[in-house]
């Protein structure tokens, strides 16, 4: 273990209606052992005790699975390590003296609510648009009656990996929601019990992510550089073809 | 309507771009596939020209088709672009890419405008030149060294514009599978370095006066 | 307080038909008369939501986080149990039913825990038809992989991260009532207190974490889905947000809390690493089965693990348990982890970590042979660690990570105050002293998708309520008590941070007192020490906390305080019940209470209960009530590992 001092270049904005502006702090002796957000909850702990405001962020698990988190660090989301997120991002990877600039996650959907805090319920919208096989609880048919290949359970399950943070929205250039949408709509396509509603499932959810306001795809592959759970763009490429079909032979 | 909430949705936009794109190549490759002739006499150009304008129908109807889908092409592309800058309003204060090798899909707006422009001054030198011996128009027009280097660079910057073009079409069509990957990549480098080729090769041909 | 288990008659296999027959039932008409609060959206409260709104019920589903989709479930990793005996290898509902409460201890309430296996396999079919992707075999059908303390493979899995496409296939069905109307979803609300009229749990107050606002909710019935307590103790592999305030609201309002010295402790998580750690992760407890736990036999040697020679180290779960070795059930590598630890025999910066050496493991089976198995585990320490366990040995530690405690709850599912369900890990219901893995996920989504519906309707249909707004004066008098309250936070931070502590430092002194003295071994020595330091430590905190902001605004450490001052106040509960059960049962093992063997030593003729704690006011002492457990299908044995 060693330590590190570094500064910190980080976007404070008070709440939804105030400008922001980029604050710089100084951390000295920070252990290389540390996460990205534990080095942040040392800093509020110090501007805690010099009676300044703490600095908001959201973090629940902190071991990379709920999605709670994220920012963009020195330009890229959850920073420069690939496939993590912010909370399993460690110090070491950064080096003594360094600037680190802390921004929130930027999209004309996620509205900023205080320094990197943002709003990404446009994603649950999304999921309400469709994101779901209609099944009421019960009556269900035995799990093993309808058989599943492997490979097609292993595709499913990739792309039902997301974690929704809202990484591939902030990285995007064009602020698009596809891979988060395609990626959901591609899972239950790709199921059997996804069969009944897939047409009308890629129509709405597409629908629900435009009306959000989240910009065109334009397949830079930003979105799949930084998925911490390297969720892969074929699910966009899914997801046009499954609206295309269902909004031709619908 | 359905076709009008699919060519509104974003990905109906998208598909949009991707067959008049896929539109665009073919004409490219019809467009590649007269000018080779000029590799063998300039004389086999001015027939193959004469022919074509022996049919003023499809002429007429090909040309204003061409530029119909051109047109729905940049309108649509322009589109969004402005959409998309307004859907990131704010900008990041360091501003980096994630994804390396991302030159050609960063620029698409800039190449494709500037394909635009070099479209508009193709289309005059040609038109504005002598009607009837397209050949000779060629040869005067390649006799120019900026004209020629102009040429050039806007066929560097089609392939570039293609290279990620071509691409964005087989992922909005939806053809991304891992089985696929490697023709892909291929086709995404060959089809523009062919197009770069062919037409970089005429204004050299004529600069080096081996064109006549 | 009088606890009626109101377990059904007949016998064990089918008292879960009986009762469903002999509940009342609300005919689908009325159901949309009803209003349901549902606070929490882990397994138990999405699945509860979803099913009751798909029942025709209106429900009121309230999240801590930005979204129903980031509870703490989604952080599961192994799986999930059923009986589908679909391996053939001889499981079955009895089965799976005696697993869980021989696991438990024979801590837990028999007629709970059939039940729980009899509605298991409805869950899995429930899921797939959801779309949640199992993983699947060659043909097509489900795979299963096993798990501790049973014999079978019952174990259904989605990679390793089961509990998330199980809580994702909860949210989207809560996702589609929420598009239907019949959820009415709000996020980022914490729950402060619950509001009774006439005795009945009839609504609650929420703040609302942007704006500061507290908010009056009323309904029918209320059903908390408000996970486990487990971040008492500071460090813990829990969710930050993870707290007891919902359940500790509750009981101070008349709701019986059970159990709750009962949390189970992880015997291979990645140890602390410095006073500024946050939390806790979890490795795959299968480690053990190749690696081999070892410290220096000297204490304070500070040697590199690959400078102690053979002789010099101490393989003490091989050398104390030769028939178990390295494989001892978790409650008993956990403590003997601490054990070395304690004796000064600890690695690492802070010496509060074992080796887990896989060395010999690589050299008999070879790199790639152990890469196979551990690959994935391999990568995620050495993100965390940065030390390669190929090269070095792992560290280890012991943490908390379930609490098998909770609100007291009888066969429906309600507490003692009728009206206020609860589900999931913030109820006692089904682990008795020790949970074995895997069910946590099988009673989360029983209690939701199979026995809150049953439950809900037998109330509504059993008890006559009146329409109840918000506007009643018990509304406004909860709010202004916690108004009131989040003043009193504030009240010490007026005059700026000099001389003050932060929130954080006093969690982590609570933390450390009940680690040290309520943790993995407790005794009533330490018990009653810590019983004794606890006032000092809430006074000052109540004293001295400073609190940046102000109440009416986003306030991340005014969240974070509030959430510690109930920890305050149930951390007494906790000791009290260690300290009541002089046995040791599953994972609450009392250094008096021992086999020759270290092994925890059961006290069926007088602790064959469930501890009830009361509240009965401030500053006055618990009161204990017990529910006897009576078996009447099985015979407790002694737990052996043998």
């Amino acid at each position: 273990m060693s330590e590190i001092d570094i500064s910190l270049e980080i976007w404070r904005q008070k709440d939804s209606l105030a400008s922001g502006v980029f604050e710089t702090y100084s951390l000295q002796r920070i252990s290389t052992d540390m996460s990205f957000l534990e080095m942040l909850d040392v800093l509020n702990e110090q501007l805690t005790r010099e009676g300044k405001d703490p600095v908001a962020f959201d973090h629940d698990c902190r071991e990379g699975i709920c999605g709670m988190c994220g920012a963009v660090v020195n330009g890229i989301a959850h920073g420069p390590e690939p496939e993590t997120t912010l909370c399993q991002l460690h110090m070491r990877h950064f080096k003594s003296g360094d600037t680190i600039v802390i921004e929130p996650f930027r999209s004309r959907v996620f509205l900023p609510i205080k320094d990197l805090m943002v709003d990404r319920s446009g994603f649950d919208r999304i999921i309400q648009a469709g994101g779901y096989v209609s099944v009421n609880t019960g009556g269900t048919p035995d799990a093993n009656a309808i058989p599943v290949p492997s490979t097609t359970a292993e595709l499913a399950m990739d792309a039902a990996a997301c974690i929704g943070c809202g990484a591939c929205v902030a990285s995007c250039p064009n602020g698009a929601a596809m891979l988060f949408t395609g990626a959901k709509i591609a899972q239950l396509s790709l199921l059997p019990q996804g069969q009944q509603e897939r047409k009308e499932r890629a129509l709405s959810m597409v629908a629900a992510m435009d009306n959000e306001g989240f910009g065109n795809c334009t397949n830079e592959r930003e979105c799949e550089t930084v998925c911490p759970k390297g969720i892969s763009i074929r699910n966009i490429a899914r997801m046009n073809s499954e609206y295309f079909k269902a909004s031709f032979f619908s | 309507m359905w076709p009008i909430i699919f060519l509104k949705s974003s990905i109906g936009k998208k598909w949009v771009m991707a067959c008049t794109g896929l539109c665009l190549i073919f004409f490219l490759f019809s467009h590649a596939a007269g000018n080779a002739t000029l590799f063998y006499s300039t004389s086999l150009f001015q027939s193959y020209a004469d022919q074509l304008h022996s049919h003023p129908l499809i002429v007429s109807l090909f040309s204003k088709g061409l530029f119909a889908v051109f047109a729905i092409h940049i309108i649509t592309g322009i589109l969004l672009f402005l959409q998309n800058r307004k859907a990131r309003p704010q900008k990041y204060k360091v501003h980096k890419r994630a994804f390396k090798n991302s030159i050609a899909s960063r620029t698409m707006i800039y190449s494709g405008l500037f394909i635009l422009l070099f479209a508009v001054i193709h289309t005059a030198a040609v038109s504005f030149g002598d009607h009837g011996v397209i050949a000779h128009t060629v040869s005067t027009m390649f006799s120019s060294f900026v004209l020629s280097m102009f040429y050039i660079v806007a066929f560097v910057v089609l392939a570039l514009h293609i290279s990620h073009g071509l691409w964005s079409m087989l992922q909005t069509f939806g053809v991304n599978h891992p089985r696929y990957t490697w023709i892909i990549h291929k086709i995404t480098y060959a089809v523009p370095l062919f197009f770069l080729l062919l037409f970089g090769a005429i204004p050299f041909l004529f600069l080096f006066g081996s064109g006549n | 307080m009088e606890l009626n288990s109101a377990v059904p008659e007949g016998p064990l296999a089918e008292k879960w038909d009986n009762h469903r027959f002999s509940s009342k039932l609300v005919n689908p008409a009325n159901r949309r008369k009803y209003k349901i609060i549902i606070v929490g959206t882990g397994l138990a409260g999405a699945s509860a939501a979803a099913t009751l709104a798909e029942q025709g019920y209106n429900i009121d589903s309230f999240c801590i986080q930005d979204s129903p989709r980031r509870a703490h479930s989604i952080a599961a990793q192994g799986g999930i149990n059923a009986a589908k005996n679909y391996q053939n290898d001889g499981d079955s509902i009895r089965r799976l039913f005696y697993d869980t409460i021989k696991g438990g201890d024979f801590r837990s309430r028999e007629a709970n825990v059939y039940r729980l296996a009899q509605v298991s396999n409805s869950i899995i079919d429930q899921c797939v038809a959801q779309g949640v992707p199992f993983a699947r075999e060659y043909g097509g059908t489900l795979a299963n992989r096993s798990f501790g303390g049973a014999q079978v493979s019952r174990t259904f899995y989605a990679r390793g991260q089961t509990g998330q496409q199980l809580l994702l296939g909860a949210y989207s069905a809560l996702s589609r009532q929420i598009k239907a109307k019949k959820v009415s979803m709000h996020t980022r609300k914490e729950m402060m207190d619950i509001v009774l009229v006439g005795g009945k749990a009839r609504g609650i107050i929420t703040r609302d974490i942007i704006t500061g606002k507290l908010e009056k909710h009323a309904a029918d019935a209320v059903i908390l889905a408000t996970g486990g307590y487990g971040n008492a103790y500071f460090l813990s592999t829990n969710a930050m947000a993870s707290n007891v305030t919902a359940a500790w609201r509750a009981h101070k309002k008349g709701a019986g809390f059970a159990n709750p010295c009962f949390v189970q402790i992880h015997p291979t998580c990645i140890p602390v690493h410095g006073d500024y750690q946050s939390k806790l992760t979890l490795m795959s407890e299968s480690l053990r089965n190749d690696g081999r736990v070892w410290v220096p036999k000297k204490p304070g040697d500070s040697r590199p693990p690959a400078s102690i020679p053979e002789e010099d180290r101490d393989y003490y779960l091989e050398n104390k348990y030769p028939s178990f070795g390295n494989l001892v059930p978790r409650d008993v590598a956990s403590r003997n982890a601490k054990e070395q630890c304690d004796a000064g025999k600890g690695v690492g910066n802070t010496q509060l970590a074992v080796y887990l050496d896989f060395a010999e493991a690589i050299k008999r089976d070879g790199e790639a042979s152990i890469l196979k198995k551990y690959g994935n585990l391999f990568q995620m320490y050495e993100k965390i660690t940065d030390s390669n366990p190929l090269h070095e040995p792992m560290m280890i530690y012991p943490a908390v990570h379930y609490t098998m405690g909770g609100l007291w709850v009888d066969y429906n599912l309600m507490t003692t105050i009728p009206g206020l369900f609860a589900v999931g890990e913030c109820n006692f219901s089904d682990h008795g002293a020790n949970r074995l893995g895997a069910s946590a996920l099988m009673q989360g989504l029983a209690d939701g998708y199979f026995i809150i519906g049953t439950a809900v309707a037998n109330y509504l249909g059993s008890t006559s309520l009146g329409h109840v707004a918000a506007d009643k004066p018990e509304f406004t008098k909860a709010l202004n008590g916690v108004d009131d309250r989040i003043e009193k936070l504030l009240r010490s931070s007026k005059n700026g941070p000099a001389g003050k502590v932060t929130v954080d430092e006093i969690h982590k002194e609570l933390g450390l007192l009940l680690w040290d003295h309520c943790g993995m071994a407790r005794n009533k020595q330490g018990l009653e020490l810590a019983l004794a330091k606890l006032p000092a430590i809430q006074k000052k905190f109540w004293n001295d906390v400073y609190i940046p902001g102000s109440g009416k605004e986003l306030n991340q450490s005014l969240e974070r305080a509030g959430r510690v001052a109930d920890f305050l106040e149930f951390a007494e509960i906790m000791i009290h019940d260690a300290l009541d059960r002089a046995e040791s049962c599953g994972c609450h093992l009392r250094e008096e209470s021992q086999t020759a063997e270290n092994e925890a030593k059961r006290d069926d003729e007088n602790f064959s209960y469930v501890s009830v704690w009361e509240h009965k006011g401030a500053g006055v002492p618990p009161a204990l009530h017990k529910e006897p457990l009576v078996f009447e299908d099985i015979v407790p044995s002694q737990r052996s590992y043998k």
